[in-house]
């Protein structure tokens, strides 16, 4: 009678487990098409790259994505889609890697200063990393565009993302020579 | 009928007992036990599978999230193991804190004693998890960000929220799974090494903050934050209510006192006690109870004894009593010996299997040595038998040493038992034998005064060793394991 309790204890904790499996198959899939989705949409409205955009963006995403807001990464040319000043260039800060998943910033420099600063790729390599992302970039942005700097105090809570984020953002506005 | 004192010569079989009924094999097995036996089976093995089904669980939680279709190389490989070594092991933490939580279910399914078994051989593997978590979240940190495992330990202590505690947590880990290894227990006091099992309690509760706040499975609104918490939460309520609200409430509905200590033989001591609704009390016989004896000094000190008789037995002053039978074994039970009468008793329980739950055959051998019979002359005197179907077996080095030796005697008359007093040093050359040594010369076995014991439950108390002595003889004898219910009474 210890057999039948063994066995169902392992015929109970294999099906949990193959239930477990079939679930997270399921969500790798759908998480796939929420990075396409967001990353199109953060392409267009031009703000600050939400997490996910990039690392998961080996299929149609990442190309979507940066096809949108690609458009003048090429450097020193004159960009139109922000439509701002004549003389609007970008530059990319170096990829810098974390425990929770690789950071790089774009600046946008327009007169000697930094008009905008979009996120490339944001630590996103679990929910709770992009979560923590999406919460902290936009008000990295906001603080760096006030200070025309790296040069800013680090979110809390997003201490790591922070650190990645403005280290990236210094090699960026080195590569200006702002 | 009755008692007698000379056991079946080896040679004779069955046919010479006298007084005892022949009852089939047959009607036996279709006996009155066999459902409350078949439900404790059932019982045993739908916990057998929830405690794998848990592990299984928290395991499928990770796989749930889509982690091992993240596994793209070797540094979230590393982070994929770790993360899945300490979500195993918390849960055998968690498995661990019930197991020990004195859940009636438990209890009742697989005994007191039994339950902390498991608990103990669970320490090391959770341990080990908990471990290899931390290196294995350390390498795949690492190496995702180009650090050595130990400048990466550091960064997560100083800059990754709740992580030092974490650290914290870990190292009371290890602190409480040494301490509790059977060697180092027996080299520091007791209450040593109950004082840091109670650091576990604080282990826990460090540990759970970076679990919900760091990884990214229990992150704020999904479903496996909820099912983290039900879990956490729900032990830490089994705990709370089964080791705390219960017996509080038991103390305070029973009011129990102390109302006369007298002297049973030299260094041991009846100790009876008055109280409310003690009927409720009654029909534990052979289960045990923590007594915590309200005197400075003594408080504070835990005692695990038996009831020695059904609560309702009249008391010294003819209403109704519990009694307790004591040996001043340690410290604290020689300090009973001197309680006062009026000393109020807290009280928990009752615990174990050693009693008619246990049972699966109509007919039942109770072996007891020293101290250890106490708790059958409980079960003795509550226990279904048809009179002629039990036999008991009293081992002590000389006659007094047969506590309750003539309660006992009555009992068996009263019930038609048989009774057997075996007294006498253990041979001397013999370390695996546990009957007297002229029993042994005579060639006597446990056969010899139960011959039907591969049919009988058989009950054993007694010191350790002397008890595995007699669980290998019935195991010879032909009986099986689940017949055999053992109190260890020494711990």
């Amino acid at each position: 009678m210890k057999a039948r309790g063994a066995v169902s204890a392992a015929l109970a904790a294999a099906g949990i487990l193959l239930a477990g499996w079939q679930a997270g198959a399921q969500v790798a899939e759908s998480r796939s098409s929420v990075a396409a989705t967001s990353a199109a949409g953060s392409g267009s409205s031009g703000s600050s790259g939400t997490g996910g955009s990039s690392a998961t963006g080996s299929s149609a995403s990442g190309s979507s994505g940066s096809g949108t807001s690609g458009a003048g990464s090429s450097g020193a040319a004159a960009s139109g889609s922000a439509g701002a000043a004549a003389t609007a260039a970008t530059y990319d800060g170096a990829v810098v890697p974390t425990r929770f998943g690789s950071v790089q910033v774009r600046i946008t420099v327009a007169a000697g200063a930094i008009t905008d600063v979009t996120a490339l790729q944001l630590t996103d390599d679990d929910r709770k990393s992009v979560q923590i992302s999406n919460r902290a970039a936009p008000l990295l942005r906001g603080e760096v565009l006030a200070a025309q700097s790296a040069k800013v105090k680090t979110i809390s809570g997003a201490t790591v993302t922070s650190g990645a984020y403005l280290t990236s953002l210094q090699a960026a506005i080195d590569a200006a020579n702002l | 009928m009755s008692t007698q004192l000379r056991p079946a010569t080896p040679a004779q079989n069955h046919s010479g007992q006298s007084g005892r009924r022949t009852t089939p094999g047959r009607i036996s097995r279709a006996g009155r036990f066999d459902g409350q036996h078949r439900r404790r089976r059932l019982r045993a093995d739908a916990l057998t599978v929830i405690a794998w089904a848990s592990v299984a669980a928290a395991v499928a939680l990770w796989l749930a999230d889509g982690g091992a279709t993240v596994i793209n190389s070797a540094a979230s490989a590393f982070t994929a193991l770790g993360i899945v070594a300490g979500l195993a092991g918390m849960d055998l933490v968690l498995l661990m804190l019930l197991l020990a939580a004195r859940i009636p279910f438990i209890d009742r399914t697989i005994g007191h004693d039994r339950a902390l078994e498991f608990h103990r051989m669970l320490g090391k593997p959770s341990l080990y998890l908990l471990l290899a978590h931390g290196l294995l979240i350390a390498v795949g940190y690492g190496l995702a960000e180009g650090l050595d495992p130990i400048s990466e330990s550091v960064a997560l202590w100083v800059l990754v929220p709740d992580m030092w505690l974490a650290y914290i947590s870990m190292a009371l880990f290890i602190a409480v799974v040494v301490t509790s290894l059977v060697a180092v227990r027996r080299r520091f006091p007791y209450e040593f090494w109950y004082a840091v099992h109670l650091l576990t309690y604080a282990a826990v509760g460090t540990s759970l903050p970076h679990q919900f706040s760091v990884g990214g499975l229990f992150a704020e609104g999904t479903w496996q934050r909820w099912y983290w918490l039900a879990i956490c939460a729900a032990t830490g309520a089994a705990l709370l209510y089964f080791r705390i609200v219960r017996p509080v409430a038991a103390t305070f509905r029973h009011r129990l006192t102390v109302s006369r200590v007298s002297m049973v033989a030299p260094g041991v001591v009846n100790i009876e006690m008055a109280g409310l609704q003690l009927d409720r009390l009654a029909g534990n016989g052979g289960r045990f109870f923590i007594w915590r004896f309200l005197a400075p000094g003594l408080w504070w000190h835990p005692h695990p004894f038996s009831l020695s008789a059904e609560p309702l037995a009249p008391g010294s002053k003819g209403e109704p009593a519990l009694r307790i039978t004591v040996r001043n074994l340690g410290r604290g039970s020689a300090q009973l010996a001197r309680l006062r009468p009026g000393t109020k008793v807290a009280v928990e329980g009752p615990y174990g299997l050693f009693s008619t739950a246990a049972r699966t055959r109509e007919k039942v051998v109770m072996i007891g040595a020293g101290i250890g019979i106490t708790p059958l002359r409980a079960l003795l005197e509550t226990t279904p038998f048809a009179p002629g179907d039990a036999t008991v077996l009293l081992r002590g080095h000389s006659k007094q040493e047969l506590y309750l030796g003539t309660e006992i005697l009555e009992l068996c008359q009263k019930r038609g038992a048989r009774l057997f007093h075996l007294t006498g040093a253990r041979a001397p050359w013999d370390d695996h034998n546990w009957l007297p040594d002229d029993a042994v010369r005579n060639g006597y076995s446990i056969a010899s005064y139960a011959p039907d014991i591969a049919d009988s439950d058989v009950y054993i108390c007694g010191p350790a060793t002397w008890a595995g002595n007699v669980i290998s003889d019935a195991l010879m004898a032909g009986a099986d394991a689940e017949q055999i219910h053992h109190e260890r009474f020494d711990w």
